[in-house]
């Protein structure tokens, strides 16, 4: 536990000691910042939904950036040699790093809760409908950096991790689309059962389904262990 | 090859990436208060040696256990008592020195009590003093090796394992380094790679040769030079019929063969390489035999050196058979 603990305050640390951390808050706050202002005071209405969709795209692309370091620079830089050779279990380093890429996601999540301020202010929102679009945008997240997590093991090059993340990751969110082309019902089925951001839309809606938070939570499990596994077979 | 007090164990370990070999059948025992110096040009396969002992990547078939733990299936309970040193120091290049360490310590289980004084114990044994507030990127290449040293000291290791440590250092800091190493292997086992064959001969009881992924040799660094003895060599350059300076230095007692070439830039002048027994007066006598009959042009004595020995078992066992 000491271990495990000690590799999550070290990623905590590599995060806000460098400026990838920084730079994708950034990015999402100024992006959710921008979505918020058109959808509210565009168009007039007191809701979040509009903004929690394009909050969802815009963690599917930033996502990559966060979880490409998480293994694919530990390898470039060598720093692997120590990791995999401290007395911790691959699945004890893969949470530890996955905790870290999550304590950034739910830090950014939080500062989105500046924008509640003026729809609290102007309007009556409704709170129960926002905390499940929160909910699901944290099961999203903790989904996509699981899938990233792994994609990072795989390879050495953070870039080449970042890029096949972002290929998945966009496949993912699209994959609903393709619910229109398909006569069969079992492949609409399917399709829509894999779309991350259909399953996101209920939460926006304020639906907390069981079978949509259990979708995020197997994704994540599903890649942390694969992650795991591929640590300990490629000794 | 096993011993009691073995507490690094190579049963015929091999390890193979694919359909290429790197490390072939190899078998050695460290034991407890002894250092081995691991020697080998590059690409020989030593670290990936170092890699499968340190737990790092596995062996493909054989057995690698560290005091008492197979690193196949135990190498977590193993970890504990491992420092490992890689060749490229395992540095995170954002942090400095002091939160460095203070992870490796956490990492490896020390508690978080006993991690000050850790710190201050492997700060001070590497010469970290003037560094510990810097951030790690900003570290010249010197201070970048002794960090790596000073990771592998924390917590209570039993087994060091050092890839190349003193590559990148000055003259004092491998003076610094050897005597870490040295006062580290009074009570534990240490396993050293290095190119500098002195360092050996320094430090370590005993030398493992490798090439090619296959042991060559594994002895005291004074045995091995004994077992050169018979290569002693005395090279000159005569003027002289070929034959007749052939026969003169044969009949010199002690001189076991000897080699005529002609220099092909000056006529005339023979090369002259004679394999001598190792006792002490023999270029005298060879010089007497040559000077009353035809002119010496130059004599010189070849002493056995480790580098001659590690060179002439890679020249003359490249494939370690």
């Amino acid at each position: 536990m000491t271990g495990t603990l000690a590799v999550y305050q070290k990623e905590l640390a590599s995060y806000f000691r460098s400026p990838i951390a920084y730079y994708v808050v950034a990015v999402f706050l100024l992006g959710t910042g921008y979505f918020f202002l058109y959808n509210v005071f565009l168009t007039g209405e007191t809701t979040m939904a509009a903004t929690f969709q394009n909050m969802g795209i815009l963690l599917v692309t930033l996502v990559p950036v966060i979880s490409m370091r998480l293994f694919s620079a530990e390898f470039s830089a060598g720093t692997a040699e120590l990791l995999l050779t401290l007395p911790l279990e691959p699945w004890q380093i893969v949470v530890a790093k996955y905790l870290g890429a999550v304590t950034i996601l739910v830090l950014m999540t939080a500062a989105t809760v500046v924008d509640l301020v003026p729809l609290y202010l102007f309007g009556t929102p409704e709170t129960t409908t926002i905390l499940a679009g929160y909910v699901g945008f944290v099961l999203l997240g903790m989904a996509c950096l699981a899938l990233g997590l792994f994609f990072s093991t795989l390879t050495h090059n953070q870039i080449v991790a970042a890029l096949i993340t972002a290929a998945v990751l966009l496949g993912l969110w699209f994959v609903g689309h393709l619910q229109s082309f398909q006569r069969s019902d079992a492949l609409r089925g399917l399709f829509g059962y894999l779309s991350f951001a259909q399953h996101f839309t209920d939460f926006i809606q304020g639906l907390v389904r069981t079978e949509a938070v259990a979708f995020y939570l197997v994704v994540a499990a599903i890649a942390l262990t694969l992650s795991a596994g591929y640590l300990q077979w490629r000794r | 090859m096993t011993s009691d007090s073995a507490v690094i164990t190579l049963e015929a370990v091999s390890k193979r990436y694919g359909s290429r070999t790197v490390v072939h059948d190899l078998s050695f025992t460290v034991d407890e208060g002894e250092i081995v110096g691991f020697l080998g040009p590059n690409g020989a396969g030593k670290t990936t040696t170092m890699r499968m002992i340190a737990g790092f990547t596995a062996a493909s078939t054989g057995r690698v256990r560290v005091a008492g733990y197979d690193m196949a299936t135990q190498n977590v309970e193993a970890a504990r008592l491992i420092g490992y040193q890689p060749e490229r120091p395992p540095l995170y290049d954002t942090l400095d020195v002091s939160a460095y360490l203070r992870f490796v310590a956490r990492a490896k289980g020390v508690r978080r009590a006993a991690v000050p004084a850790e710190l201050e114990r492997v700060i001070a044994a590497c010469h970290l003093e003037a560094v510990v507030r810097r951030e790690i990127f900003k570290l010249s290449k010197g201070y970048r090796q002794r960090l790596g040293l000073a990771q592998a000291l924390l917590g209570t290791p039993q087994v060091l394992l050092l890839d190349e440590p003193t590559a990148g250092l000055d003259p004092g800091q491998i003076q610094e380094t050897r005597e870490v190493i040295r006062a580290f292997g009074e009570h534990h086992a240490v396993l050293f790679s290095t190119h500098i064959l002195a360092e050996v001969t320094l430090i370590c009881r005993r030398v493992a040769i490798i090439n090619h992924g296959r042991l060559l040799a594994i002895d005291s660094p004074s045995a091995l030079r004994r077992a050169q003895e018979e290569t002693h060599r005395v090279s000159l350059q005569v003027s002289g019929p070929s034959t007749e300076v052939r026969d003169a230095l044969l009949s010199v007692k002690g001189v076991i063969a000897v080699d005529v070439h002609a220099m092909p830039d000056n006529a005339g002048l023979l090369a002259v390489d004679c394999r001598v027994e190792p006792r002490q007066g023999l270029e005298a006598a060879i010089a007497r035999a040559v000077t009353h009959r035809w002119d010496l042009h130059r004599l010189e004595r070849q002493e056995p050196t480790l580098e001659n020995v590690f060179l002439q078992y890679v020249k003359t066992r490249p494939d370690g058979a």
